[in-house]
């Protein structure tokens, strides 16, 4: 979380263009940026909505001269503002985003991706982006772990499981191991 | 000299002493001719008996009886003689039949111990010998078992260690392998592996919405 960026809200806040920006045009559906990446991101991302409007309605009724704190807004809901031209100052558009992100969480399809070790941002971001790019817009990750398989990655559907690991690869090449294991003991005997 | 031979001996011997036995109780038993009176027959008689008397007087008996008795001594000596002799002879006779039967019997014995003993040594070897044919045929039995035995526990261990084996490597590079690939130069790999299974996780998800 960024405090700078609670400044900038409450600044924006107070500022003329936050009427202005209610006439900007919003895509059909929402855009996930690759940091939201599972359903517990797009709850704490609805969680945070909440206490945006909670916010505004103790502002209203606040009396003159009283200073109060905004709540600070993580880079996730920043990032999902941004790319879908929101301003989280409208209550509009508040409420659309919470809608939209209410629908993602109740149609967006989820992916059970495991890899050996925990990934890094960088990985988690081209895996999440690639997903969303070829599979599914709105696709939703949870990552796992599973030391065992080594290296690669085990991706489970709702139905299936897609086995891409080293585990896996090594286990389809053992016959051809096997072959030549014997191809080597019968040429020594 | 048999036994008939050496019974006939005795027995003339004791025919002798019988004789002489016989003589002497009839000499000293006959009846003096003493004084008889009477007839003339009796007168006689009576003569007949001074003349006997006069003949056979005491010196004349005890010349018949000392010629007698050496008589008698001579014979009872020869016979003595004789049946030393013939004693000696049957002794000696017995000695060598007892010999001969001895050594005859012993021989007999010895033969039948002797055979006994070839018997039972034959019966030992026949015995050993079949111990040893069987011993042979359960070592080759056993040799054979045990050959088999190996080549199928031999034959299980390769199987096994062939099925095994592909495991055990697997299990080895990746315990090996383990974290040590860093997962940002696995990103190309596991893009191109999420590329190649696009079609069947789209359908998957297509079907599950």
């Amino acid at each position: 979380m960024n405090p700078v960026r609670g400044k900038n809200l409450q600044n924006s806040a107070d500022s003329p263009d936050a009427n202005r920006s209610s006439n900007v045009m919003h895509p059909p559906s929402l855009q996930l940026p690759t940091a939201i990446v599972s359903q517990s991101d797009v709850n704490r991302i609805l969680r945070e909505i909440s206490t945006l409007e909670d916010f505004f309605l103790s502002a209203k009724a606040r009396s003159a001269g009283t200073t109060i704190k905004p709540p600070r807004i993580t880079f996730m809901l920043e990032q999902l503002a941004r790319a879908n031209n929101y301003n989280l100052l409208e209550a509009t558009h508040r409420a659309d985003l919470k809608a939209k992100l209410e629908s993602v969480l109740k149609t967006a399809p989820m992916l059970h991706i495991s890899f050996a070790t925990e990934p890094s941002l960088k990985v988690t971001d081209a895996v999440v982006g690639w997903l969303r790019s070829n599979i599914h817009p709105q696709t939703l990750v949870v990552v796992g772990l599973q030391p065992t398989i080594a290296a690669g990655c085990v991706v489970r559907t709702g139905n299936k499981i897609f086995d891409m690991s080293l585990r896996s690869h090594l286990q389809k090449h053992e016959p051809y191991m096997v072959k030549l294991i014997q191809g080597a003991v019968s040429a020594e005997r | 000299m048999d036994m008939g031979g050496l019974a006939l001996v005795i027995g003339s011997i004791l025919s002798a002493a019988a004789a002489f036995i016989w003589l002497a109780w009839r000499i000293g038993k006959t009846p003096s001719l003493k004084s008889a009176k009477g007839g003339p027959n009796q007168q006689l008689e009576s003569a007949a008996k001074e003349d006997v008397e006069h003949i056979f007087n005491d010196e004349f008996r005890e010349e018949l009886r000392n010629r007698g008795r050496l008589h008698f001594e001579k014979i009872i000596g020869e016979n003595a003689m004789f049946l030393q002799q013939d004693l000696r002879q049957t002794t000696t006779q017995l000695n060598d039949y007892m010999r001969s039967e001895i050594t005859r019997t012993l021989q007999q014995e010895f033969k039948k111990y002797e055979q006994s003993i070839t018997d039972a040594k034959q019966l030992a070897l026949d015995s050993i010998e079949k111990t040893i044919t069987t011993i042979d045929q359960q070592r080759a039995f056993l040799q054979q078992q045990l050959a088999t035995q190996s080549e199928a526990q031999k034959a299980q261990i390769i199987a096994r260690f062939e099925m095994e084996m592909a495991g055990i490597i697997n299990h080895y590079i990746l315990r090996a392998i383990g974290n040590q690939i860093e997962l940002s130069d696995q990103l190309d790999y596991i893009l191109a592996e999420l590329e190649a299974n696009k079609k069947a996780i789209v359908e998957d998800i297509k079907r599950g919405t």
